[in-house]
């Protein structure tokens, strides 16, 4: 099972993702941004998948910030949206 | 995760120590530091308002700001993002610093004045922590200003570089500048004791991301305590170091009790209508006065905009006799303060798609 944590614009982004991630079956918890991965103060959501990270596999909305893979203590990239 | 709340625990403590110190320093009593009353205290020395008693440019709004800003610059963390919603925001802050002129401080002053021993500052306490559930219940219905976009950099850079032209303002003290002789505009520490304590809180604020009105929101949104924590640390110091203060110096800085305190009024109901105006504010922009500083210095213009808004706010609270005085309420300000929680909840509910959980 992999870790990600998804960042968005607003509380509301990530209520929609974590509700689309439900419907899918993937495991997810709400929780504010972690400091390390952001200077933000925002809303994320960490979810967990069996299979590899892929857009499609998800529904993205248009407050979706980005998407990183949790690595221990550090984050890998995998998707940001257009500034 | 640990050394994160370590972090918050830490930075409150020096926060209380540094704010209790200020007074030490020279400024108004339970008043190391208030974002509300500094903004308002600027303002009336650019000229915005004529109150006499409550003018100067304060340093440690400037600090606050350039502490911020260097020290996302040096992390990399400094981005220039704006566009989202700046009009409502504008007038959200203008609602959110009437509501603290109704009380006479900002959040940060609230505990600030707990730690003095104000009893008022209860029911301030409480107002604020309903404003901020009434703000959670519109977050939990789908409320969102929308999305920020990149900006050029400049644009992220002016509003720190404003505080410099401020800088320059009070060292030079140019005849349009006003200064106020009497009255809490008139007590300040010195200019680079304030700039220093500024700059320290402010880059302290951005590595933690402190955030009054943040942890009682995400207490109740997530269960998540962390923010909170740094809350009651800088209440814990604050009110440690004014103990040891008021031992040292034979001069009470710790006074129990609800009359006679300093730069505040007796009316419990209006304390907590007006705490609760700014709390629910505070929640639909995304965070308290100091935090809108130390976004502002990271270069988030829609930050810059509500300080800006918050400012404006100090004015027209001022010329329209909206503020408190040691008196109490003005009834002006009372129907401003219904005004504005009508207004912010107008704001809310327009600004909420359908129930999203």
């Amino acid at each position: 099972m992999t870790e990600y944590i998804a960042t968005f614009y607003s509380h509301y982004g990530a209520v929609c993702f974590k509700k689309n991630c439900e419907k899918l079956g993937i495991g997810t918890k709400i929780m504010p941004v972690p400091r390390n991965l952001s200077s933000s103060c925002g809303t994320c959501v960490r979810f967990w998948m069996e299979q590899e990270f892929s857009e499609a596999a998800l529904e993205l909305n248009e407050e979706l910030e980005q998407i990183v893979q949790v690595e221990g203590d550090s984050y890998r990239a995998l998707y940001r949206s257009e500034e | 995760m640990k050394n994160e709340k370590k972090a918050i625990v830490a930075a409150g403590l020096v926060i209380g120590v540094i704010s209790a110190l200020l007074v030490f320093f020279g400024n108004p009593v339970n008043m190391g530091f208030c974002i509300a009353c500094f903004l308002r205290d600027t303002a009336g020395a650019l000229g915005f308002h004529s109150a006499p008693v409550v003018q100067y440019i304060r340093p440690e709004i400037i600090g606050l700001v350039l502490g911020a800003c260097i020290m996302a610059m040096v992390s990399g963390e400094f981005k220039a993002r704006g566009g989202s919603a700046p009009v409502t925001r504008f007038i959200l802050a203008v609602f959110v610093m009437i509501g603290c002129l109704m009380f006479l401080g900002c959040p940060f002053r609230m505990i600030l004045r707990l730690a003095g021993g104000d009893g008022n500052a209860i029911f301030g306490f409480v107002g604020f922590a309903l404003g901020i559930f009434a703000g959670v219940f519109f977050l939990k219905r789908g409320y969102t200003l929308k999305r920020s976009y990149k900006m050029p950099a400049l644009e992220g850079q002016l509003f720190p570089v404003l505080q410099i032209v401020f800088l320059i303002l009070l060292v030079a003290a140019p005849a349009f500048i006003h200064f106020s002789t009497e009255g809490p505009g008139s007590l300040h520490a010195s200019i680079w004791i304030a700039l220093a304590a500024g700059l320290i809180v402010g880059g302290l604020a951005q590595k933690t991301r402190l955030c009054m009105v943040g942890g009682i929101r995400d207490a109740v949104l997530f269960r998540e305590w962390k923010l909170l924590m740094g809350f009651v640390a800088i209440f814990a110091s604050a009110l440690v170091m004014n103990l040891i203060l008021g031992a040292v110096t034979g001069t009470p800085f710790f006074n129990p009790g609800f009359a006679g305190q300093p730069v505040a009024h007796t009316d419990g109901l209006w304390n907590a209508l007006g705490m609760f105006l700014a709390g629910f504010g505070c929640v639909l922009l995304g965070g308290c006065p100091l935090r809108q500083l130390v976004l502002s210095g990271e270069g988030n213009t829609d930050s810059a905009v509500t300080v800006i808004g918050l400012m404006v706010g100090a004015a027209v609270a001022h010329n329209f006799g909206l503020a408190s005085s040691g008196e109490g309420p003005t009834s002006n300000g009372k129907i401003a303060v219904i005004i504005g929680i009508a207004v912010v909840t107008v704001i809310a509910f327009m600004n909420s798609r359908k129930k999203a959980d």
